[in-house]
């Protein structure tokens, strides 16, 4: 499992493709602007971020909201860290 | 020892984030097993016939002759996104390998490390 | 587990170096190690002891520094990339004959074969870029 971290909405369009089956995406800055539509992959949201832009409460069912030591902790489940910005 | 992934995504000359990028892959060949995979606009660093003498940066594309002398093990780019530029390799600098969606999740897969620039 | 994290952003101009400090903060937090922090591109403006932003703004390079030195965790600015940007220390100031040096405790300049070192050695990277 690769988690993906997405800093920006254009950041999407470079690895849309490449994000696995049993990845992991976290959102993160201007990216988690990506969490108010429902995405094709297991997606998370870092809520600082989230709370910060107004969504806590648009964001998609399925985007997780969470704290930095979730995102830790999915670094650490994951085989590599893979940065889109 | 890891082996690292440089993935490059940035197009040349409009920041310096592409030569930056060149410039730690180069450091990493010398270090340890080194891939680099080109996505989004990060392709048209490869363009050839690249002339910035009146732009004033660095035409840096010409280091990329140099990256099989450095090492450099796997050089490859997305076969999506040169389709969806209208390029072919054959506008390429040098000789890459065009991946589909299943080969970039596994060159990925195969690599310790990834570094995105 | 061991992590290292890289830099990509400057301060202000974008989020990734404020990203990147809560992001360390929790690694440590949660019981991990960071083995080195990476400063590169723009992300060198945070070892710029000059900085100084209105008072109800986050002091986001001091903040980078106590933590560096309050957790004994090396904070290391790309040489190339502080050189091109204007961030230098005491002997680079001298070596390019500059008018002073601004490099800010706690962060020290070397070269890129410190990004390769801590992306081989650690267990985990994660760069937070622009």
């Amino acid at each position: 499992m690769i988690v993906h971290t997405i800093n920006k909405v254009s950041a999407l369009g470079l690895c849309n493709n490449l994000i696995a089956e049993d990845d992991k995406v976290v959102l993160l800055e201007d990216g988690v602007y990506l969490g108010l539509q429902p995405l094709p992959f297991l997606v998370f949201a870092i809520r600082f971020d989230v709370d910060a832009r107004g969504l806590g409460g648009l964001l998609a069912a399925h985007t997780e909201s969470i704290d930095y030591s979730d995102f830790v902790r999915l670094c650490a489940e994951a085989d590599k860290v893979c940065s889109w910005f | 020892m890891s082996t690292i992934l440089f993935v490059f995504s940035r197009p040349p000359h409009g920041s310096i984030n592409a030569q930056e990028g060149l410039d730690a892959l180069l450091m990493g060949s010398a270090f340890t097993t080194c891939s680099v995979l080109f996505v989004g606009d990060g392709l048209m660093q490869l363009v050839a016939g690249q002339s910035t003498d009146d732009l004033g940066t660095k035409n840096f594309s010409l280091s990329f002759g140099a990256l099989k002398d450095y090492g450099v093990t796997r050089i490859a780019c997305s076969k999506p996104d040169l389709l969806a530029r209208g390029l072919n390799k054959d506008d390429f600098l040098i000789e890459v390998e065009s991946l589909n969606a299943a080969a970039m999740q596994a060159f990925i897969r195969n690599h310790d490390k990834v570094l995105n620039f | 587990m061991n992590f290292a994290i890289v830099v990509h952003g400057a301060p202000y101009s974008s989020e990734a170096c404020l990203s990147a400090l809560k992001f360390a903060k929790a690694v440590l937090a949660s019981g991990h190690s960071i083995n080195r922090v990476f400063f590169y591109h723009d992300g060198v403006h945070t070892a710029n002891s000059l900085i100084a932003p209105p008072q109800d703004e986050a002091p986001v390079s001091e903040q980078w520094q106590e933590f560096g030195t309050g957790n004994n965790i090396e904070l290391i600015a790309c040489i190339a990339s502080c050189l091109r940007r204007g961030i230098l220390d005491e002997t680079e100031a001298d070596r390019y004959e500059k008018s002073g040096s601004n490099l800010a405790p706690g962060f020290t300049i070397s070269g890129l074969g410190q990004l390769i070192d801590a992306s081989i050695n650690a267990d985990r990277v994660v760069t937070f870029g622009v």
